[in-house]
């Protein structure tokens, strides 16, 4: 069994972890923090570099536990990204803890290999694992900050993670005693013989079939994964998480953990169970309209801008589990799609949240009173990201949901996209309130303007923010190049592979 | 499927039983057979037979964690050596060469944790 090894296909996460030990031990000789840093994102081409290296393959090693393919990569791409843009807007952020900065770079790392395992992984056990070791890392990361609110949001996350973990290792018990296999190939293979139907699913004849038993383990497999992607049963950390954690570890959380969900989602849904789609479809739809309800008339309520955008992710966990329950190849797509504009946008509204925040040293909306005269280029930035979160043109997330959207139409779930439609017109009250209140001009002067060059924004904190401005109107005006990409990369989902 | 299923477990019954029997049997001919003889040294708490002093509810210097935490990293690399060196000729090399890495990571974690002054007690 030990032959079935490629070295080569693990090798973007061999490269992230070896660069996450040398950074954590770098830190203990070198005492510059700016050389660390600039060690760091020169270690991170190389993980990028091998990732390009594999571009093109497809297979899988460790007897089918690891799979390389578009699919993967294009998401092991997409956490690298995030990853680059969190260090890059941290740099503003890291004199709120001195002493940890190579503690810091290290847990993010290896947060990000346990993600790009997610993507890669057809086996329950290692994809257990690989979810585990992305959220071990960010328990740590969000106790970062030391403070009362840090380290509740570490502790919540932590108990919250291993209650799900532990309901979702009992979902993968009963998927494997009732199949005999971890393996999603195995399963699937499983559930395609046993014709097992939506009718044997119901408790028939007061005995439960082996229909039920796999539901319920589906079931509870499912709800593992509403954890990490924040969809509405599962979505009470979310709030209190992302207030208390240190706003770039935040910023990650949300765009490249839920980037990881939605891929383990995804390739679970499609390629495990795809057979008893009918039987999950509709409540997959349901889950969608009560997180997009959920999300966006919580928001309204919120002042404090990272529990406003917090709420607003869970929405868009929404829209984009609209595109997992169309399921066909425009469905996939628009969820790769909608995953890679929701994470630049995102990244661009909590790096300017970081600047702006420091500047008014509150998390405040109202506090943002007349920003956008004294941080012109950062408010511009979220004003834009804003205005992608909404869904309006020429911002990356108009062609998104349009994309979304679409699928849901042509798959008659009409209805799905009318719920999507009135809940964006929803979100942009809550949103352009805030961009009201930025460029609002008060009576009463606003205290930051005294201070000019005490909150100086860093270099590379305004080249996060110019990546993502930039990135954000071209996914929004030129999409074409990441459509093919992402086209590309479903088209290998739902096939199965010759065993290497 | 359902009952060949089922099956498997039967096993897995009869040995809960038999271990639930003999283990209670034990416990209750303990309690009825054995001599009780209470005295003050029979129930002072067994701290590896040396006299216990003071009061149990004291509090423990929080560096007992941390090395009760490389303690048990450092067992839990023993449980990991064992199936390994009974399994190392059969595979070879690259088993070899996997528990160097594997070794060389906890090695670096050592390293770490002295340079940051874990080890230190004072």
């Amino acid at each position: 069994m030990i032959n079935d090894v490629n070295l080569n296909y693990l090798s973007p996460e061999i490269a992230m972890v070896a660069l996450a030990i040398i950074i954590i031990l770098g830190d203990l000789v070198i005492k510059n923090r700016q050389l660390l840093t600039l060690i760091t994102f020169a270690g991170l081409l190389v993980p990028v570099m091998l990732t390009i290296n594999l571009w093109g393959t497809t297979g899988e090693s460790f007897n089918g536990a690891l799979v390389v393919d578009q699919f993967a990569l294009f998401f092991k791409f997409l956490v690298m990204f995030a990853v680059f843009i969190v260090i890059l807007s941290s740099q503003d952020y890291l004199h709120r803890f001195t002493r940890y900065t190579g503690e810091y770079y290290g847990l993010i790392l290896l947060s990000a290999a346990g993600m790009m395992l997610v993507a890669g992984t057809r086996e329950l056990i290692s994809m257990y694992l690989a979810l585990e070791l992305t959220t071990f890392s960010i328990v740590a990361l969000a106790a970062f900050l030391k403070t009362k609110e840090s380290t509740e949001s570490a502790i919540k996350y932590l108990v919250l993670s291993a209650v799900t973990s532990a309901v979702m290792l009992y979902g993968i018990v009963l998927v494997f005693g009732l199949t005999g296999s971890t393996h999603f190939h195995g399963i699937a293979e499983w559930i395609g013989n046993s014709n097992v139907s939506s009718t044997s699913l119901i408790l028939d004849s007061g005995t439960l079939g082996d229909g039920a038993i796999g539901f319920i383990g589906f079931l509870f497999i499912l709800a593992g994964f509403g954890f990490k992607v924040a969809t509405v049963p599962f979505h009470m950390w979310v709030p209190d998480v992302y207030e208390g954690a240190p706003t770039p570890i935040t910023a990650y959380l949300s765009v490249a953990s839920k980037a990881a969900g939605f891929a383990i989602l995804l390739r679970v849904l499609y390629e495990v169970f795809q057979p008893i789609q009918p039987d999950w479809q509709l409540l997959i739809a349901v889950l969608a309209v009560i997180s997009m309800f959920t999300g966006n008339l919580l928001a309204i309520v919120q002042s404090n801008i990272k529990r406003l955008l917090g709420y607003s992710t869970i929405a868009h966990a929404g829209y984009i589990l609209i595109g997992v329950t169309v399921g066909n190849t425009l469905g996939q797509s628009g969820v790769l799609f909608y995953l890679a504009v929701y994470t630049i946008t995102n990244l661009g509204a909590f790096a300017s949240v970081i600047v702006i925040s420091n500047l008014t040293n509150s998390e405040k909306t109202s506090d943002f009173i007349g920003i956008g005269r004294v941080a012109i280029f950062p408010a511009i930035v979220l004003t834009i990201a804003l205005i992608s979160l909404t869904g309006a043109p020429p911002t990356a997330g108009f062609i998104g949901k349009v994309y979304l959207f679409n699928a849901a139409v042509q798959s008659d779930y009409t209805w799905l996209a009318i719920v999507g439609v009135v809940n964006s017109v929803i979100s942009a009250y809550y949103y352009w309130k805030v961009i009201r209140i930025m460029y609002q001009s008060s009576g009463a002067s606003t205290d930051t303007s005294g201070d000019p060059n005490g909150n100086r924004v860093s270099a590379s904190m305004n080249i996060s923010l110019g990546i993502a401005l930039v990135g954000i109107l071209i996914l929004g005006i030129a999409p074409d190049w990441i459509l093919g990409f992402v086209e590309n990369a479903v088209a290998i989902v739902q096939t199965t592979y010759p065993t290497a | 499927m359902v009952t060949q299923t089922s099956l498997n477990y039967v096993p897995v019954v009869v040995a809960a039983i038999v271990s639930g029997t003999v283990l209670s049997l034990l416990f209750i001919l303990a309690a009825v057979v054995a001599p009780k003889r209470r005295t003050m040294i029979s129930a002072i708490p067994y701290e590896s037979g040396i006299p216990p002093k003071g009061s149990t509810w004291k509090q423990i210097n929080l560096r007992y964690y941390l090395f009760a935490v490389f303690f048990l990293v450092f067992d839990i690399e023993a449980v990991f050596l064992f199936p390994w060196a009974l399994t190392y000729l059969g595979i070879g090399a690259i088993a070899f060469f996997e528990m160097v890495i594997f070794l060389g990571i906890l090695f670096l974690g050592l390293v770490y944790a002295w340079k940051k002054g874990v080890l230190k007690w004072t």
